[in-house]
This record gives structure tokens, C-alpha cells and sequence, in this order.
């Protein structure tokens, strides 16, 4: 029970009030003009940290984003590219259905021989294709030398053809070390056995040997096989990562809303206890306005 | 013989009423000064005066002039004020290092581990492209300087906590021998038989002040005035006029938890002889308990857990770097080439200028980015020196932990500051002046001095009758 208060202590009391409110207002106005519910981990420790947490999350989710993308763009690549090889396989494997009939001529074969030749060298140009500088058959490796050796070099031997690496490159699409999806297609393995059967084609065109033409059909369709077979793993793998991209954007979007829940300041309720708290300081600034005047100095007439 | 009496018995009541309205003058001079003791003329009734025929009490006394206080409550304001200064040191620096590490800020440490690793995958997807590898070199030395910024700031606010422990040792220091000398001059003024008021509300405050810097208790000797000051530890600071233990400061170069290339300094009790000893008791409580509690303990382990986060990302990076097999853009092994130098917060540093040193590859082909991906995976590794965390989730574990210590700090420190508050207002309450009482007061005094002139003037008038009779 108060019995006797001393004026040092009315004052005392009134400038802890009115400091302790204007310490609410400012960091209610540093909540309103920076949007957030706490600026230091100490305001809210354990939502510092999910706060931490949660952004690391994000950052990593952009940085998988941002390798699914460019792993769609390489398969989207070599799709296209294994496409216009199949086309190739195709056209070959005509070429050697006509040629192996008896009634063609040798010139005609001389001819075809030609056609076989320059199909030969673009599919050599596909096994060589470049993306922004990288051989998308080469295991993706930058400003390196064609990985397949020109069919017009002396002593071409197309199961030599393949020069470049046979190592695999990965994606990294996830947290865990095992997340990885390839994106790189062997050139050796994929276009190895077409080279040989269109070399063998050319061979036996040029040297009118129908048997030898009739013999090489069932090589370029294996050839056309192993193409298409990749160009289908391709397509399961643009699936895949499609998928990916569409979990990654749903997943960024729910650490966006964790985020916001666990930081972004409640404007609404914010402003009104901004309000709350500039009325709260003029009651107790006039309130001491007047307790100063309840004195008996004023009345007293000496 | 009346008559005269009469006229003794107002002019003693004019003096009295006038000393009573300078005692009130006093007060309302101080009403605004901190720590002053309010004090009320104190009055008795003189004895009887005169003789033969007629008895008159002797009017008036002034017989002291008292300060209204409760010695109990001025020792659990002593208490209240340690309690608060200790907690409130430990408050204002733990949310100091708080704000200073800005963890919620564009620097924060799990930004820059999160940019270190997206540009170790950036390597992953390019691994022959040199500005994505100088991508990862620059992420790579914004971490290393960021860790390097934190453990110097670490180390400065601990250099700048044991620079307040050696001033408030040495304003206790002086304070203790202010109260000496004030017990000496109270002694003397009481031996006069004066009260020395003004003496002891200036004691009153230096007591405050010590108090602020360590726990003490004390001792009013009634009969000479003079307080004995004591730790609450034991040991006794000043008794009478003279210090027995002062407090001084040593250069410790032997404490082990020194950071950065700071000198702590130890607090130690000095004897009149000038030996320091050193009974950490005495310096457990106050602003300098506080204040050795954060720089031992606090910021030590601050510091101690950057380090532990630097020395497991060198130690793991590298691992990858040098790892066998581990090849640089030009196909030479990267076995005696890491990427960090440094095993702790402030010596971390990125060991390579040449972006082609840095090891994507697992083998000489082009284009090979297994180590790269190796590099990347670790953004998401469990490191067994971290208490089984990732990089990033022991960086914001420690943020958690350090906001969690300056809240808990901060709530302690408005806790024990509310309890001052209230002894505060007890001792406020109770010793403080206010005005409209004073004014009262003064006007009571005011009318008893127009009063007592009026007895002058009565007896005056009366003489002059007697006068008149005579003549």
C-alpha cells in the first residue's frame, strides 16, 4: 500500500511510461517500414532460426530449379538431335533396301555411294553438336576438339570414330548426394554402330557388292535402334525433370509461405497498436500536464 | 519576570520557525536531486523557565533536524541495484553482439554458405567455365571474410567488455576511498555534534555507485557515523576511515579465454600493503560479475563455435578438393591444393587465386564434374564436428541460440530491474520530498513565525501600557 508518494517519484514513473511507450513506438515503426516482425534474432530466437532455416531451404531449391533447367535444356537437345539422326538411319536404311536389288546399276550404286557418304558425314556432324560451346555428345565438355573424326580423314575407321569422353555428366536436382539425373549421351555408344553400318554401306556401294549392301540392313537398324532407344531415355529424363520442376515450384512456394508466416509483420495489426501507443503517450504526457499543476504552490499567497 | 519570559518564549519561537522553514527550503531545493534523504526539523518543548510565583514552560526547541529513512531499505536498495547492474551488463552486451552479427541481415551466415554451395553447383553444371569457377572462388572469400568480420567482432566487443571491467574497478576503486574519507569527515562533524545529513546522502550515493560495480553490504557504526563496508563475498572493503581492501587491475596474458591478440585484465582485492589477491567472490556479482561473465563466458563461446564452423568447412571442403583422384581445369591433381587455408573463424582464407585450380573433375576427361557435385553435396551433409548438423542449419541453430541467450538476458534484466524499481519507490516513498506536504509544512511554520511575532507585538503593547502607567 502507497501511503506517501514523493514527487521524484511521480516524475520517475511518468518517464519510464512515456520511455517505455516511445521504445514500443519505434519498434512498432520498424516493423511497419520494414514489413518485418523482428529486425535481431533476439526478438524472436526460434523464428530467427526456422527465419535461417527456411531461406536456406529457398536458396537451395533455386539452385536445383535453376540445374533441372539447364539439364531440360541439354535434353531438349539431344531429343532433337537424335531425332534428325534417326531421319538419317532411316534414309540409309532405303538406300540399301533399293541398292541391294539386282536390277540397280553400278552407277547408281556409285551415286547412292555419294548420298551414303554425305549421310555418313552428318551424322558425324550430329555426333559433334554443340550447345552454347559444349559437344552435347561429348560429355558436355566445353570448347573441346569434335569428339568424332571427320569420315573424309585418311584411313577412317568409323569403330574408332569416337574420340571424346566416356565419362557421364549429372545433374545435381536434389538435397541428397544420390538426387543426380544424367544428362549426358555417350556419343560412342549411341552413334558407334550406325557410323559402321553406313561406312559398311558406302564400302559396298562403292564397290558394287550387292550382297555386302544387302548385308549392312540389319546393322543400320540396330543403328536406328540404339538411336531411338536413347532418344527415349532422353524423353524419360525431360519427364523427369519436368516433374522435378513443377515439385520445386510447389515446394518454393510453401518455404515462401513459411517465411512470410514467420516474419512478415501483420500491418493491420501493427498499425492499430502504433495508434494504440501514440494515444497511450498523450494520455500519460497530460496526464503529467496535470499532476504538475496540482500543487499547492499556485494557490498559496504568501 | 512574566512578561520577559513571554518575549524569550516567541523570540525562540521565531528562530525555531525560521530554521524549521530553512529545513523546508532545503527539501524543495532537492526535490528533484536523486538520493537526497528528506529531513524534518525535529521540536520538543523547552523545559520550564522562570521562578518565584509563576511556572512557564520554556517554549520551543529545535533539537535536530532528522532524515527519514529505513536503513533496511536502503540495504535492499544496496541489494536491488547489484542484482540489476549485473543482469543488465549481460543484457546490453549479448544483445550488442546480437546486433552486431546482424544474423537476419544480407550477411548472414547461412546466405553466403547457401551462395558458396549454389556456386559450387553452378561449377557442377559449367565445371570448364572459368567465371562460374571465379564464382565460386568469390563466394568461397565472402564466406572466409565473413567468418574472419565475425570472430574479430567477437574479439573487439570482448576487448571492449574488459575495458568497462577496468574502469568500473577503478571507479570502485575511488569510490571506496570517497567513503573513507566521508566516514572520517562524519565521524568528525558527529563528534561536533553536528548530523552530517548532507555527508551521508553524498555517502548514501557513493555506496550506490559501488554497489552498481560489485555486491556489498554495510554496517552504521551509531556512534560515530561511520559505515563499514563489506563484499557480500566476505572480505571487508573500508572500515571507519580507511580502506582495508582496495580493488585494482592486473594485464592477465595467462587467461585462456583471451581472443584475438586482446589483454584481459584480472580484478584482484589490493591490501594496504599493496599485495593483490585474488578472490573471484568478491567480483561474481555487479556490473563486473556481469561483465566477466560475458567476456569468460559468452563471447567466448561465441567465438569457440564460429571457429568449430570454419575449422569443419576447411576441413570438409578440402577433403573434396584433395580428395584422390581430383583433378583442376588442366588435368593436374589437386592433392596438395586446398581451397581454404586456415582452420579457424578469424584465419580462414581461400587458398587459390587460380580459378582452375579448383577440382571439378574426378578424372582428365573434358567435361567431368563429379568433384564439383561432390563440392555441392556437401551444402546438404550431416558434419559430425557440428553435432551431426549441416553448415547452414548449425549457423542458424547458433543464431537461434545466441538471440535465445540476449531475450533470456533481456527478460532477467527487466525482471530484477522492476524489483529495483520497487524498492526504489519504497525507499522514495518513504525518504523523498513532496512538494505539497513541504508547502504545508511551510505555511504551518509560516503561520507559527507570524503568530509568535504577534505574541512580540502583544507583549510589546503591553509593555507600553506599562509604560504609560509608570511614566
Amino acid at each position: 500500500m502507497i501511503s506517501r508518494i514523493a514527487d521524484i517519484q511521480i516524475f520517475d514513473q511518468l518517464r519510464t511510461q512515456a520511455t517505455g511507450i516511445e521504445a514500443t513506438l519505434a519498434t512498432l515503426q520498424g516493423e511497419v517500414s520494414s514489413g518485418k516482425r523482428f529486425q535481431t534474432a533476439d526478438a524472436d530466437p526460434l523464428a530467427a532460426g526456422e527465419v535461417l532455416r527456411t531461406t536456406t531451404t529457398l536458396g537451395a531449391l533455386a539452385q536445383y530449379t535453376s540445374s533441372v533447367q539447364f539439364g531440360l535444356s541439354v535434353l531438349g537437345a539431344e531429343d532433337s538431335a537424335l531425332g534428325d539422326a534417326a531421319q538419317i538411319m532411316t534414309r540409309a536404311q532405303e538406300i540399301a533396301t533399293e541398292q541391294a536389288n539386282g536390277t540397280v546399276t553400278a552407277s547408281d550404286r556409285a551415286a547412292a555411294a555419294e548420298e551414303v557418304h554425305g549421310l555418313l558425314q552428318a551424322l558425324t556432324s550430329i555426333g559433334n553438336t554443340e550447345l552454347s560451346g559444349r559437344r552435347l555428345f561429348g560429355n558436355l565438355a566445353l570448347d573441346a576438339p569434335p569428339p568424332f573424326t571427320s569420315p573424309d580423314a585418311s584411313g577412317y575407321d568409323p569403330t574408332a570414330a569416337y574420340t571424346g569422353p566416356t565419362q557421364e555428366f549429372s545433374i545435381k536436382v536434389g538435397s541428397s548426394a544420390s538426387e543426380r539425373v544424367r544428362i549426358s549421351t555417350s556419343g560412342g555408344t549411341v552413334f558407334g554402330g550406325s557410323l559402321k553400318a553406313l561406312s559398311d554401306l558406302e564400302t559396298a556401294l562403292r564397290n558394287n557388292d550387292i550382297a555386302g549392301v544387302a548385308g549392312t540392313i540389319a546393322a543400320l537398324q540396330q543403328g536406328q535402334q540404339d538411336i531411338s532407344a536413347e532418344r527415349a531415355s532422353v524423353g524419360a529424363r525431360e519427364n523427369q525433370l519436368q516433374t522435378l520442376q513443377s515439385q520445386q515450384a510447389s515446394l518454393t512456394l510453401n518455404a515462401q509461405t513459411t517465411l512470410s508466416t514467420l516474419q512478415d509483420a501483420d500491418l493491420a495489426s501493427v498499425l492499430s497498436q502504433l495508434t494504440q501507443g501514440q494515444v497511450a503517450l498523450q494520455a500519460v504526457l497530460q496526464a503529467g500536464a496535470m499532476i504538475a499543476q496540482t500543487t499547492l504552490a499556485g494557490l498559496i499567497k504568501l | 519576570m512574566a512578561i520577559d519570559l513571554t518575549l524569550n518564549i516567541a523570540a525562540r519561537a521565531l528562530t525555531v520557525d525560521q530554521a524549521a522553514l530553512g529545513v523546508i527550503g532545503n527539501n524543495i531545493a532537492n526535490v528533484n536531486t536523486p538520493g537526497y534523504t528528506r529531513q524534518v526539523p525535529v521540536l520538543s518543548a523547552a523545559s520550564e523557565q522562570g521562578g518565584g510565583t509563576f511556572h512557564l514552560d520554556g517554549g520551543v526547541l529545535l533539537q535536530s533536524v532528522q532524515q527519514i529513512l529505513d536503513p533496511f531499505v536502503a540495504q535492499r536498495l544496496l541489494a536491488a541495484t547489484t542484482d540489476a547492474a549485473q543482469k543488465n551488463a549481460v543484457a546490453t552486451q549479448l544483445t550488442a553482439l546480437v546486433s552486431q552479427l546482424d544474423d537476419l541481415g544480407d550477411s548472414s551466415l547461412t546466405t553466403l554458405l547457401g551462395n558458396f554451395f549454389a556456386a559450387a553447383s553452378a561449377v557442377a553444371n559449367q565445371p570448364q567455365d572459368t567465371a562460374a569457377r571465379q564464382g565460386l572462388l568469390g563466394a568461397a572469400s565472402a564466406l572466409a571474410n565473413e567468418l574472419n568480420r565475425r570472430s574479430a567482432l567477437v574479439a573487439q566487443l570482448q576487448q571492449h567488455v574488459d575495458d568497462q571491467i577496468v574502469g568500473d574497478a577503478t571507479q570502485a576503486n575511488d569510490d571506496l576511498a570517497q567513503i573513507a574519507q566521508l566516514n572520517a569527515d562524519i565521524a568528525r562533524e558527529t563528534a561536533q555534534g553536528g548530523q552530517a545529513n548532507g555527508l551521508r546522502d553524498q555517502r548514501r550515493q557513493v555506496l550506490a555507485d559501488l554497489a552498481q560495480k560489485i555486491g556489498i553490504t554495510t554496517q552504521e557504526d551509531p556512534t560515530t557515523g561511520e559505515v563499514t563496508v563489506a563484499s557480500t563475498a566476505g572480505p571487508v572493503l573500508v572500515a571507519g576511515g580507511t580502506v582495508v581492501n582496495g580493488i585494482a587491475t592486473q594485464a592477465d596474458p595467462s587467461n585462456p579465454n583471451t581472443l584475438g591478440g586482446n589483454t584481459l585484465h584480472q580484478v584482484l582485492l589490493q591490501t594496504p600493503s599493496g599485495a593483490l589477491v585474488d578472490v573471484p567472490a568478491v567480483f561474481a556479482s555487479g556490473e563486473i560479475g556481469g561483465l566477466l561473465e560475458v567476456r569468460d563466458n559468452n563471447l567466448l563461446t561465441a567465438s569457440q563455435n564460429l571457429d568449430a564452423l570454419a575449422s569443419a568447412l576447411a576441413t570438409a571442403v578440402n577433403a573434396v578438393q584433395t580428395q584422390a583422384g581430383a583433378v583442376d581445369l588442366n588435368g593436374n591433381p589437386t592433392t596438395g591444393v586446398p581451397l581454404f587455408s586456415g582452420t579457424t573463424a578469424s584465419t580462414l582464407a581461400v587458398a587459390i587465386t587460380d580459378p582452375s585450380k579448383i577440382a571439378a573433375a574426378l578424372s582428365n576427361q573434358p567435361g567431368d564434374n563429379q568433384n564439383a557435385l561432390a563440392l555441392a553435396d556437401l551444402a546438404t551433409t550431416a558434419q559430425p564436428t557440428l553435432g551431426n548438423r549441416t553448415f547452414s542449419g548449425y549457423a542458424a541453430s547458433e543464431t537461434a541460440r545466441l538471440g535465445e541467450d540476449a531475450r533470456q538476458a533481456q527478460g532477467l534484466a527487466t525482471a530484477s530491474q522492476g524489483v529495483l524499481q520497487q524498492v526504489q519507490n519504497q525507499r522514495d516513498a518513504l525518504s523523498g520530498v513532496n512538494l505539497n506536504e513541504e508547502l504545508t509544512s511551510l505555511l504551518s511554520f509560516q503561520h507559527a513565525f507570524q503568530a509568535s511575532a504577534q505574541v512580540i507585538s502583544v507583549v510589546n503593547s503591553t509593555l507600553d501600557e506599562l509604560m504609560q502607567i509608570v511614566s
